[in-house]
């Protein structure tokens, strides 16, 4: 399979394991809360079964979120042409998108304050149809990308 | 600056009285003695809405006005916040025009224009408008009204061959091409097709509920029934009588539907003409279709027929549901179908040769999981219903939805095929349902191909295309081979060749 040119910023599996634990921190503390007032007012057997359930889920997922923004990292590719954006992700499901530059309506970028620690930026591309986020890349990368993709979707086809 | 036609206020508060008529009997003739609070407020509140409403309609008739230059249409509303929209002429995509009993009364007609813009704004609409200022405004939306099939046609009967000299005449006039008009034969398969004659099944429904209390006794009345289960012989008579009348109403149902159909195109337009009553006439730019899509389900495929419709960017704003505007013709004949498609759209054209899948996209589709069974499946087990008085039902439903699942998939497998041309798409696909796609490369805003895990070990992926349409229209074929999705994603990289093209033809005019 011939890649795409070019990858995410190498920051990027830190900052997205960073940003995720903090979320699932404030999830489990939510959860050991709701656990506890499950004990203190002897809520229904069935509310018990489903916040072990959820328990379950958020173990799971804080196992995953430390694994997987460093498979994320290695299938994210991004390639830019006169013509086309194209990207490709995907852990599992892997997933080539090809958008005509002509059909970009809008493009951004925007940054959290991880991101900002890390000096890192997100692009956001807006179609007709539907929108593409590139989830991190380094500052004067993303800057610069958001300017060629402005640059380059001015040119309207005929076909309004 | 123009005010809407007087009688717009009468045909509002016609709208008005046909949509409170039901809520109307229910309050204050079905449930008149009813102390329930409900109804008791009801009666005040249906009341005041009505007298709103209709001080609402005459005033709003002085607020709202319109006007035109050569590029736009302003439309101004709004009793207390006033609003002022401007509508491009050149954004107009397609055009209805709805004459209902009503119209014909007075001898008025109404006209939708739709738009591709987002928003309310979206169409203009004439709920009535008489037919000189129709003819006006069409042309102004440069659709010619020679080219809008006339109705004067249609008043009586001709005869055949006259009806024949004035289409030849009309050719020769403007270029304007009738393609189909169903014959008597089309329109009996399609009512057996559609199924409308299981109408009668709500009418009996609904007839049973309406004279069951009202029979004076119901013991009698039950008796009278269990007589008539005794005797055979009556049931048999009944259940034919009951057929018979069920086909002539489905029959009737169709003819009245689709009876009056004509699908004409002029170079530029496609013409869509229907209803006896209630004539409909839509019109749209051939340059606003997306694409289009044929369709035949389980029971039109045995009868040969498909429906085929017209993917655009303009929102349909169908009043009656029962009739999809976008649709050409519900129950075309195939190959019918893929002619008129030719015909109208000279761009298009139907592959006839077409790739199928191979046999390791069966076993792809067959090793799937199936994660409707497998919830439903759950469900049963941990219910365990006894459906009929049979204990064992729930497994035996499991696996009748299975065979379901199963046979559903293989017929994907076998109804799909797909090709790609110079600058056109063109796939089947779909199970007991199967749908055909057919686009233009410039027309497809974005494509995507994904691989799961599973079709990475059979070396199967699938396609998705986008096109314009409210909402946006995502198609999607399963399965192909990893090496088509390639072939496709390099086909759609050569995009601009097609759209550069555009761009060269605009410069022209």
């Amino acid at each position: 399979m011939n890649e795409l040119e070019h990858q995410l910023s190498s920051k990027f599996p830190k900052a997205r394991i960073i940003s995720e634990t903090i979320g699932n921190i404030i999830g489990l503390i939510v959860l050991a809360v709701l656990f506890w007032l499950d004990y203190y007012f002897d809520w229904p057997i069935w509310a018990n079964w489903i916040l072990i359930a959820v328990l379950l889920f958020v173990v799971v997922g804080t196992i995953w979120s430390f694994i997987e923004p460093h498979y994320l990292y290695r299938s994210w590719r991004y390639q830019i042409s006169n013509d086309y954006l194209q990207l490709s992700y995907g852990v599992f499901t892997k997933e080539w998108v090809t958008v005509p530059m002509s059909k970009i309506q809008s493009v951004s970028t925007s940054q959290g304050p991880i991101m900002r620690g890390y000096q890192l930026r997100s692009i956001k591309v807006e179609t007709m149809g539907s929108s593409h986020v590139i989830p991190a890349l380094e500052e004067h990368v993303a800057l610069e990308l958001r300017a060629r993709i402005a640059e380059f979707a001015k040119l309207k086809e005929v076909d309004e | 600056m123009m005010r809407y036609h007087p009688l717009t206020i009468i045909y509002r508060i016609y709208q008005l009285i046909k949509n409170s008529l039901i809520l109307g009997i229910l309050l204050f003739v079905v449930k008149r003695n009813s102390d329930f609070w409900l109804f008791e407020y009801g009666r005040y509140l249906f009341i005041a809405g009505v007298l709103l409403r209709l001080i609402y309609i005459v005033v709003s008739w002085f607020v709202e006005t319109y006007e035109w230059d050569n590029h736009t249409f302003q439309l101004k509303k709004g009793l207390f916040i006033k609003q002022t929209s401007t509508i491009p002429i050149s954004k107009i995509q397609n055009v209805t025009r709805h004459t209902t009993l009503f119209h014909k009364l007075f001898n008025l007609t109404s006209l939708t224009f739709e738009t591709a813009m987002d928003g309310e704004d979206d169409s203009i609409a004439f709920e009535v408008v008489s037919k000189q200022h129709a003819t006006f405004l069409l042309e102004l939306a440069n659709i010619e009204e020679e080219q809008l099939p006339k109705q004067e046609n249609k008043q009586q009967e001709q005869a055949q061959h006259e009806a024949e000299v004035n289409d030849a005449e009309k050719k020769v006039e403007t270029d304007h091409v009738i393609h189909f008009e169903p014959s008597h034969q089309d329109l009996l398969k399609a009512s057996f097709t559609s199924l409308s004659f299981l109408a009668i099944i709500p009418i009996v429904m609904g007839l049973y509920d309406i004279i069951g209390p009202l029979l004076p006794d119901s013991d009698h009345y039950q008796g009278i029934f269990y007589q008539i289960i005794d005797s055979r012989w009556l049931i048999i008579m009944l259940s034919v009588v009951a057929v018979v009348i069920a086909i002539i109403i489905g029959i009737v149902r169709t003819f009245s539907r689709y009876g009056k159909y004509r699908i004409s195109s002029s170079a530029t337009h496609i013409y869509i003409e229907r209803g006896l009553l209630d004539e409909t006439q839509f019109a749209i730019e051939k340059q606003k279709i997306q694409g289009l899509e044929i369709e035949q389900t389980l029971l039109k495929r045995i009868f040969g027929l498909a429906e085929v419709k017209l993917i655009s960017s303009a929102s349909p704003q169908s009043e009656d549901h029962a009739v999809s505007v976008n649709s050409l013709y519900p129950f075309l004949p195939i190959n019918r179908a893929y002619q008129l498609m030719e015909a109208l759209l000279p761009d298009y054209y139907v592959e006839e040769s077409m790739n199928r899948l191979t046999k390791s996209s069966l076993y792809m589709k067959l090793l799937k999981p199936s994660w409707f069974w497998i919830v439903v499946t759950a469900g049963l087990i941990y219910f365990q219903p006894t459906i009929f008085q049979m204990d064992a039902a729930w497994w035996l439903l499991s696996l009748l939805l299975l065979l379901i699942v199963i046979v559903n998939r293989i017929l994907d497998y076998l109804h799909t095929k797909y090709s790609i041309s110079d600058d056109q798409l063109q796939w089947w696909h779909g199970g007991l349902t199967s749908r055909m796609f057919i686009t233009k490369r410039r027309r497809v805003i974005e494509m995507s191909y994904s691989q799961s895990m599973l079709q990475r070990i059979f070396q199967l992926a699938s396609i998705s295309t986008m096109n314009r349409s409210t909402p946006t229209r995502i198609e999607t074929i399963n399965d192909v081979p990893l090496d088509f999705a390639k072939t496709f994603h390099h086909w759609y990289l050569q995009r601009q060749k097609d759209a550069i093209y555009q761009q060269k033809k605009l410069e022209h005019n």
